[in-house]
């Protein structure tokens, strides 16, 4: 019983920013049809802008989480903007697509490390204080980022699956002429979905980054983690995405128990990901692009 | 032999671009003519370094030499094509998605590997043990004969995926790639020529990685980072991801520029060497990803040149 109570603690606080990463890669991925590699560095922007705030101007972490996601989610837009809408007018393939998204993120990542540096960069902040939930010990921070995540995944799942907006959004991925003949405003809802969804990533990012560090890196380890639990979870539902999300944390969480190592948690992760679309098929995946 | 004249660094930086090359020229099997965006080719080319490395090291051989190198260069080769059999049935009808996420996983799973396996591999402090298959006096002669040997190894290859662009195969892969659908209702067997495609590729790259291990005597996992792949994608896509020499020009460009322009000729301080150089050679390359497929996604050669059937065909 301890065992469960555990994993369940541990994967659901400490993978919390993973279900908030796949949710804004999912956003994107059902409104355009687009895997963005590059949101990898979204999210790695998100700790180094949260960091930064943090150590330049000496204010405390939860006062960085706002500016973090404005300005993760503009930065966000100005990827949209200065190279996918271009390349889209172009007309450019799906295989070039991905491709140019794989060209900035290693663009970004570098850039990043350039800048930078080497080392890896900490939040200054007090150790924060061990709560006892269920009898497992789990810091603040990262109690914080389940509630945020919960908060944002329930916001998140409200816009799209039930206002008018996330009607524009679902109406937009199916048939962007109709939309558009419907009044819709594409560019609008475009945008503002690249914004949210930044949003979403750099306060994963921020998260991942006060749990531990902040390097070029960061947001290129999860990447692969985060992209098979939008596979898997389905493009055609938030909330396929959520509990995908969860089921992963959890279930990591329990292998990096039973086998001591979190890397061997992974690999029997990515293996079994990767079988389930196999024997799935994914071109229904594809096909639901709604 | 008197090797005074041949710098080191250049000899280093020139193996370095050959072996892009090779990676290159069988990407643009997969990726330019079948369009399967191969995402994982520093896996297979990993995979066969390590498959090599293992049987030659960790094995106590009884055989007389040169046996033990040929057949554990050969078992790294076969080791990844099997893995190469094994991916291409996992994302042979994925969307490009699926591959980018299949292949991904693959390679990050190799890495993975490579460090948890230490009693195997060393983790992550690394296997040496590797050596030259003869000893022909100073290490530069030893090196020299070596990169010949890698030099006629991508010359084949060369050879091979010429022959394939202008052969019925290689007609049957570019319809699977423009219209899968249709290249299967007219009888083609697209699955089983994804399967063949991605075996024949990763063996290759797995014998080039074989190769790799060889002159780097050391393996270690950072050595198989994404870079590999990127460098292989870079050289593809700026010279023109549909024709066969585009890989060779784009190679030489951008591997080049960096390997042996830069390395070799520029009088840049020594400190640059070890931190900038590489970091910015990362950031060009995914700077001219970006800008070559949005501003000529043909790459430098343009448009896939097609054999004298298919012009006649079209009466072009």
């Amino acid at each position: 019983m301890e065992f469960f109570t555990e994993s369940i603690v541990i994967g659901l606080t400490q993978y919390a920013p993973l279900i908030l990463a796949a949710m804004g890669l999912a956003l994107i991925y059902r409104l355009s049809g687009l895997i963005n590699v590059a949101y990898s560095e979204t999210i790695t922007l998100g700790a180094y802008i949260g960091m930064w705030i943090n150590t330049t101007f000496g204010v405390g972490f939860y006062a960085t989480l706002l500016p973090t996601a404005i300005g993760s989610g503009l930065v966000s837009v100005a990827t949209y903007l200065a190279i996918f809408r271009p390349a889209k007018q172009r007309n450019a393939g799906v295989l070039e697509m991905i491709i140019i998204s794989f060209g900035l993120s290693i663009f970004l990542r570098h850039s990043l490390q350039f800048v930078f540096g080497y080392p890896v960069r900490f939040y200054k902040v007090s150790r924060p204080d061990i709560i006892r939930v269920f009898d497992v010990g789990v810091t603040t921070f990262r109690l914080l980022a389940l509630v945020s995540v919960v908060v944002l995944a329930l916001l998140l799942y409200w816009i799209v699956q039930r206002s008018r907006l996330g009607l524009q959004i679902r109406a937009l991925a199916s048939d962007e002429d109709l939309a558009q003949v419907s009044g819709i405003r594409p560019l609008f809802v475009t945008v503002l979905i690249w914004f949210i969804a930044g949003a979403a990533g750099g306060l994963a990012g921020s998260f991942w980054g006060v749990g531990s560090n902040v390097a070029p890196l960061l947001g290129w380890r999860q990447f692969l983690l985060i992209f098979l639990v939008v596979m898997v979870g389905g493009a055609k539902n938030i909330g396929g995405v959520i509990i995908v999300g969860a089921i992963t944390g959890v279930a990591l969480a329990a292998m990096t128990l039973h086998f001591g190592q979190v890397l061997y948690a992974q690999l029997a992760l990515i293996v079994a990901f990767v079988v389930f679309m196999k024997l799935r098929g994914s071109r229904s995946v594809g096909a639901g692009k709604v | 032999m008197n090797l005074d004249w041949l710098d080191a660094f250049l000899l280093q930086g020139v193996f370095r671009v050959v072996m892009v090359l090779g990676l290159a020229l069988l990407l643009h099997l997969q990726m330019g003519l079948a369009r399967i965006a191969n995402f994982g080719v520093v896996g297979f080319w990993g995979l066969g370094a390590y498959a090599f490395a293992v049987l030659f090291v960790k094995v106590d051989w009884s055989l007389g030499e040169p046996w033990p190198f040929l057949i554990s260069m050969a078992f790294g080769a076969a080791v990844a094509g099997l893995a190469g059999l094994l991916v291409g049935w996992l994302i042979a009808d994925l969307e490009t998605e699926g591959v980018l996420v299949g292949t991904l996983g693959f390679a990050t799973s190799v890495w993975i590997l490579a460090i948890t396996e230490q009693e195997l591999t060393g983790g992550a402090l690394g296997m040496g043990g590797l050596k030259f298959p003869f000893d022909i006096g100073k290490t530069k002669a030893n090196e020299l004969l070596w990169f010949g040997i890698l030099f006629a190894v991508v010359a084949l290859i060369f050879f091979y995926v010429f022959r394939v662009h202008r052969s019925p195969y290689g007609r049957l892969l570019i319809a699977v790639g423009e219209n899968e659908p249709l290249a299967g209702s007219l009888g083609k067997p697209a699955f089983r020529t994804k399967l063949w495609l991605f075996a024949v590729g990763s063996a290759g790259m797995g014998l080039l990685g074989a190769i790799h291990g060889v002159m780097a005597h050391l393996l270690i996992p950072e050595s198989i980072g994404i870079n590999v792949t990127l460098a292989a994608m870079v050289g593809l896509v700026l010279g023109g991801m549909a024709r066969v020499w585009g890989a060779v020009i784009g190679v030489i460009l951008a591997v080049g520029l960096f390997d042996v322009v830069v390395q070799s000729y520029l009088p840049l301080p020594r400190s640059w060497y070890t931190q900038t150089i590489p970091v910015l050679r990362e950031m060009v390359f995914g700077a001219t990803l970006i800008a070559v497929l949005i501003i000529k996604p043909q790459g430098i050669l343009g448009a896939m040149r097609r054999d004298k059937l298919t012009r006649r065909m079209h009466g072009g």
